[in-house]
C-alpha cells in the first residue's frame, strides 16, 4: 500500500489502514472460520525469534506450539471461539497469557473476515494497578460543582493516576478547532491552557476513531513501527480500526516530534453521542502503560463523559429557563398593554433579555424604539433596509455581521452580532438583537494558517508545524455566537408579538365595521328627519297661519302666541334643512378642480349682502390666487365664513370684512377676517361642534351647525382650519390648502 | 254630473285642508275634490269622462298610495278627453330627478309645497291666475 500523505490530503488519509503497527507488542490475524493466520506483524521475532513468514498461512493451534503459548484458563481456539461469540470483546479482554514464558496481554478484536490478536508485554511504566484508586479519583471529580471545575478536578485526577507529564482536557468547538480548557501539568513545562488548535490538527477520520476507540496510546514516537505481512499478494490491507497498536500516521508522529512529545495518551470524552473533546496526555519520555490501565483510564473518561453531558445540560436549561422566563413575562406584558412599544421595550423585562444580547431594538409603526447598546437610529434604519431585502426567512442571525454588510463596520463594537426576527414583512417591522464586538484575540498553538514551510534545499514543502509557539490571531468584527436557546426564545416571543398584533388588528377592523354600521344609520336617521319631520311641521305651520288669517274672532294675545308659534316652526325648519347639509357632505364625494376664487369670492359677497344687508360695511376682497376643490363645497365654506364674519360684525361701525389668499410655501392660506364680536378662547375646542353657539353669538340669528359643516368639508379636501378671535375686536379663520 | 274646477289628489289629510282653504280665499266659490288615493282619482276622472264634464285643474301629490303620482299622470294622458287638461304636480321633493320625470310624463308644471300657509295662497293665486284667467282658451 503506498498513500503519499502531506496536509492537503491528511484529512483523506486512511489511518484505519496503516499497513504497520505499533512496535510495543505484536499482532497476529486469524480468518474467523479457519482460524489459519493470515496477517502478521514482522516484529513477532524480536519478541519470540519466530519468523513471521513461516507462520502465515498456519493454523492458530500450530501457532500456539511453536510460540509455546499457555493460558491460565484456555486454550487458544477456545479464547478465540469466546471471542468470536461476544458481540464486543472489551468484555474478554485483556487476557493473560504466557508467550515463549514471558507474560503478555492478549488482546481480540474483529476485524472483517478475521479476528485480531494483539499480544501486549504486561510489563507498564505505571507501578500499581489503578484500579484500586480509581473509585477515589471518580468522587473527587465529581465533586466539582460546575463544568469548568469538573474539568479541572478529571484533568487533576488523571494526571495523579496516570502519571503523564501533562493532561489536558481539550474541547472541540463547533467548527472542529479545538481548544484547551483544563490543564494539569509539570511545573517545568509552559503552559497549554487556552490555546486554540486548527480543525486539521486532528482531521475528521482520527476524530471518527476516536469515537469507536476510546483510549489511544502511542507509546514511543521514535520507535520504527513494524510492518503486517500476508501471504495473499495484493490482499486487501487488515482493518485496524479497532486494534489497540495500530500505527500512527506519519504525519501525527511528526507533529508529535515537533511538539517534543515523545509519548501520548488520549482519552476520549463523548457527550450526547458526539466527540465532545479529549483528555489529552503528553509525555516528553516514551511512555507505556498496559491495557488495564488504560481500561481504568477509559473507565473515567466515560464517567466523565455522562458527567459532562449532565452538567451541561444542565447549565444549558438553566439558561434556557432563564430566557424562556423573561420571554413569559413578555408575553403577559403583551396582553395587558395594548401598546407594544411599551410592553416590548419599557418595562422592567425587554425584549432584549429573552437573549444575551446586550442592545436590541424594535421596529414598528414607524418607529424605531431601542433598548441597551445598540447602533444610532439611522444606522438601524441601513440595517433594516439592508434586512428587508436579505432577509429570507422569519429569522435571520449571524455573528459576524460586518464581515457580510461592510457598513456595520463603524459600529462594529455595539453590533457585530445580530439577530432579526421578522413581525410583518410587508410594513418592514421586525426585532433586531445586538451582540458587541467579542473574541477580540484566539491564540493559536503556532499560525494555523501556515503549513507551508522551506525545507534545506530551499523547496517549498507541506508538513505539520514546527513552531507552537502561540500565535495570537485578532479576530474583528465577530461577536458572541447566537445560541439555539436564544433563538428559541426569540420565536416564541415573535408568536406572542404576532399574535397579539393580529387580534389589535382584529379589533380596529370591528370597530371600523361598527363605525361604519354608525355612519349608515346616521344618513337613515337624517333622512328620516327631513322627510318625517318636515311633513307635519308644516302642518303646524299651516295651520297657525291659516288660524291667523281666517279666525276674525281672535285678539291681540292669541294672535302673538301664534306668531311665536309660526317662528318656532321656522327655526326648526331651518335647523332640519342645516342637519340634512351637514349630513350630506358627510357623504358627499368631492370633485375637484382649479376654481376662480376671484369669481367665486364676489358672487358669494354680492349674495352675502343683499340677504344680510349690512348698514355701514367695508368689505375687501385682497388676492385670490387659484386652488383645487369641490367648487360647491368650497362656496359653501365660504358663503359661511363670509356670512359669519357680516353678521358677526354688524354692530361694529363701520364693519370690516376682508378675504385674501396667501400662497406660501407649498400651501394657499385663505383668510376670512372681521371686526366682529370675538370668539372667547375658553371655547376654542367647541367652536367647530355641532350646534355649538357661543354665548355672545345668541343675539345673533344662527343654527350652530355653519361652522360644522365648514370643518367638515375642509377635512374632505384634506386642509387645515384654525381662528384667532379676540373678544371684542374680531376673528379671522384661516384655511390651508395643500397646493399638489 | 258635474266636475269640480280643481281635481286634487293628495294622501296628507293636513295639506289638503289647508289647501282647500286657500283656493277659497283665492277664489270664492271655486270648486275643490279632494281624492285620497290615485286610484280612486283615475276612476273619478273616468267617471267625468263618460259624462263628458271635466276640471279645469288637476293638481297631484308625487308619492300617492294605491297609484303614485307619475303613473296616474300618464295613464290621464292616455284619455283623449283629457290630453290638454292641465296637471300640476304640488310636492314636499326638490329633488330635480322627480321634476324631470314628472314633465316627461306629461305633466304641465312642478312645484314644490310652499311652507306655510301664507305662501300657499300667494301660489295658489298665481296658479289661478296663469289656468284660469290668461289660459282660458285651453279649457
Amino acid at each position: 500500500m503506498s498513500y503519499q500523505v502531506d496536509l492537503t490530503n491528511c484529512d483523506r488519509e486512511p489511518i484505519h489502514i496503516p499497513g504497520k503497527i505499533q512496535s510495543h507488542g505484536f499482532l497476529i490475524a486469524v480468518n474467523s472460520k479457519s482460524y489459519n493466520i493470515s496477517y502478521i506483524s514482522q516484529n513477532i521475532e524480536s519478541y519470540t525469534g519466530v519468523n513471521a513468514t513461516g507462520l502465515l498461512g498456519k493454523n492458530i493451534t500450530e501457532l500456539e506450539e511453536q510460540l509455546a503459548i499457555a493460558s491460565d484458563t484456555a486454550s487458544l481456539q477456545q479464547l478465540l471461539n469466546l471471542a468470536k461469540g461476544s458481540k464486543s470483546s472489551d468484555t474478554i479482554n485483556p487476557l493473560a497469557i504466557d508467550v515463549k514464558g514471558s507474560n503478555y496481554n492478549l488482546i481480540i478484536s474483529h476485524s472483517a473476515n478475521d479476528l485480531v490478536l494483539e499480544f501486549e508485554p504486561t510489563k507498564s511504566d505505571l507501578g500499581y494497578d489503578i484500579q484500586k484508586t480509581i473509585g477515589r479519583s471518580v468522587a473527587e471529580i465529581l465533586s466539582g460543582k460546575n463544568l469548568s471545575i469538573l474539568l479541572q478536578n478529571a484533568a487533576f485526577e488523571i494526571k495523579k493516576i496516570i502519571n503523564y507529564d501533562r493532561v489536558m482536557i481539550y474541547k472541540f468547538n463547533e467548527d472542529g478547532h479545538g481548544e484547551v480548557t483544563a490543564e494539569v501539568k509539570n511545573d517545568d513545562l509552559e503552559p497549554f491552557l487556552g490555546l486554540h488548535y486548527p480543525a486539521s490538527d486532528i482531521p475528521k477520520q482520527a476524530r471518527e476513531l476516536y469515537k469507536i476507540n476510546l483510549t489511544r496510546i502511542i507509546a514511543d514516537v521514535n520507535s520504527e513501527s513494524s510492518a503486517i505481512i500476508t501471504y495473499e499478494e495484493g490482499a486487501a490491507p487488515l482493518d485496524l480500526t479497532h486494534s489497540v497498536l495500530r500505527a500512527v500516521s506519519p504525519i501525527h508522529i511528526q507533529y508529535l516530534k515537533n511538539m517534543g512529545v515523545e509519548s501520548s495518551f488520549s482519552i476520549s470524552l463523548i457527550a450526547h453521542g458526539e466527540l465532545w473533546g479529549l483528555i489529552a496526555c503528553h509525555n516528553y519520555s516514551p511512555r507505556f502503560i498496559d491495557y488495564k490501565s488504560r481500561d481504568a483510564s477509559k473507565l473515567i473518561g466515560q464517567i466523565l463523559s455522562s458527567a459532562l453531558e449532565y452538567r451541561q445540560d444542565e447549565e444549558d436549561s438553566a439558561k434556557l429557563h432563564e430566557l424562556g422566563e423573561a420571554a413569559n413575562t413578555i408575553a403577559d406584558y403583551i396582553k395587558k398593554d395594548t401598546d407594544f412599544t411599551f410592553a416590548l421595550t419599557r418595562n422592567k423585562v425587554t425584549i432584549k433579555d429573552v437573549t444575551t444580547a446586550t442592545g436590541a431594538a424594535l421596529i414598528y409603526d414607524g418607529e424605531i424604539n431601542t433598548i441597551g447598546q445598540t447602533p444610532t437610529e439611522g444606522q438601524i434604519a441601513d440595517i433594516v433596509e439592508w434586512l428587508k431585502v436579505n432577509m429570507v426567512d422569519t429569522i435571520y442571525n449571524t455573528y459576524r455581521f460586518p464581515e457580510i454588510f461592510p457598513a456595520a463596520k463603524d459600529y462594529s463594537d455595539v453590533a457585530s452580532g445580530i439577530l432579526s426576527c421578522s413581525l410583518s414583512r410587508e410594513l418592514g417591522e421586525m426585532i433586531i438583537w445586538f451582540k458587541p464586538e467579542q473574541v477580540k484575540s484566539i491564540t493559536w498553538a503556532g499560525n494555523p494558517e501556515k503549513p507551508v514551510e522551506e525545507t534545506a534545499d530551499g523547496l517549498l514543502q507541506l508538513s505539520p508545524r514546527k513552531s507552537f509557539d502561540s500565535w495570537t490571531q485578532i479576530v474583528k468584527n465577530t461577536s458572541e455566537k447566537w445560541k439555539h436557546d436564544e433563538i428559541t426564545a426569540v420565536l416564541k416571543v415573535r408568536e406572542d408579538v404576532i399574535y397579539a398584533i393580529n387580534r389589535k388588528a382584529n379589533e380596529i377592523r370591528i370597530l371600523n365595521e361598527r363605525l361604519q354600521l354608525a355612519y349608515d344609520e346616521l344618513d337613515t336617521f337624517s333622512y328620516t328627519i327631513s322627510h318625517d319631520l318636515r311633513t307635519p311641521l308644516s302642518s303646524i305651520k299651516n295651520y297657525s297661519e291659516l288660524l291667523l288669517a281666517s279666525n276674525k274672532s281672535l285678539d291681540e294675545q292669541a294672535k302673538k302666541m301664534l306668531d311665536r308659534i309660526i317662528k318656532g316652526t321656522d327655526k326648526m325648519h331651518m335647523l332640519i334643512k342645516e342637519i340634512l347639509h351637514y349630513s350630506r357632505v358627510g357623504r358627499a364625494e368631492i370633485e375637484t378642480a382649479p376654481i376662480d376664487m376671484g369669481l367665486l369670492l364676489g358672487e358669494i359677497k354680492r349674495e352675502v349682502l343683499s340677504a344680510l344687508n349690512p348698514e355701514n360695511i367695508e368689505f375687501i376682497i385682497g388676492e385670490t390666487p387659484s386652488i383645487q376643490g369641490d367648487s360647491v363645497m368650497i362656496t359653501q365654506v365660504f358663503t359661511n365664513l363670509i356670512n359669519n364674519a357680516v353678521k358677526y360684525s354688524s354692530k361694529s361701525t363701520p364693519s370690516k370684512v376682508k378675504v385674501e389668499g396667501i400662497v406660501r410655501n407649498s400651501e394657499i392660506v385663505y383668510s376670512v377676517s372681521d371686526n366682529g364680536v370675538g370668539i372667547d378662547v375658553n371655547y376654542y375646542n367647541r367652536v367647530f361642534e355641532l350646534f355649538k353657539r357661543m354665548d355672545n353669538a345668541l343675539e345673533f340669528e344662527g343654527t350652530g351647525v355653519g361652522l360644522a359643516i365648514v370643518k367638515r368639508i375642509v377635512e374632505k379636501h384634506k386642509a387645515r382650519i384654525w381662528f384667532e378671535s379676540k373678544l371684542g375686536f374680531g376673528t379671522v379663520f384661516y384655511i390651508s390648502f395643500k397646493i399638489s | 254630473m258635474s266636475s269640480p274646477d280643481i281635481l286634487y289628489v293628495e294622501d296628507d289629510e293636513d295639506f289638503a285642508f289647508i289647501m282647500q282653504h286657500a283656493v277659497q280665499e283665492v277664489k270664492d266659490g271655486l270648486t275643490v275634490k279632494i281624492i285620497d288615493n290615485g286610484k280612486d282619482a283615475l276612476e273619478q276622472l273616468k267617471q267625468l269622462t263618460e259624462a263628458r264634464v271635466k276640471p279645469k285643474l288637476i293638481l297631484l301629490d308625487l308619492n300617492l298610495p294605491g297609484l303614485s303620482g307619475l303613473d296616474l299622470v300618464k295613464r290621464i294622458r292616455e284619455i283623449p278627453f283629457l290630453k290638454y287638461t292641465p296637471v300640476v304636480f304640488f310636492s314636499t321633493s326638490d329633488n330635480p330627478k322627480d321634476v324631470k320625470a314628472s314633465l316627461e310624463f306629461g305633466a304641465n308644471a312642478y312645484l314644490t309645497k310652499p311652507a306655510g300657509y301664507l305662501n300657499l295662497v300667494n301660489c295658489v293665486e298665481s296658479l289661478y291666475n296663469f289656468w284660469f284667467t290668461k289660459n282660458l282658451n285651453v279649457n
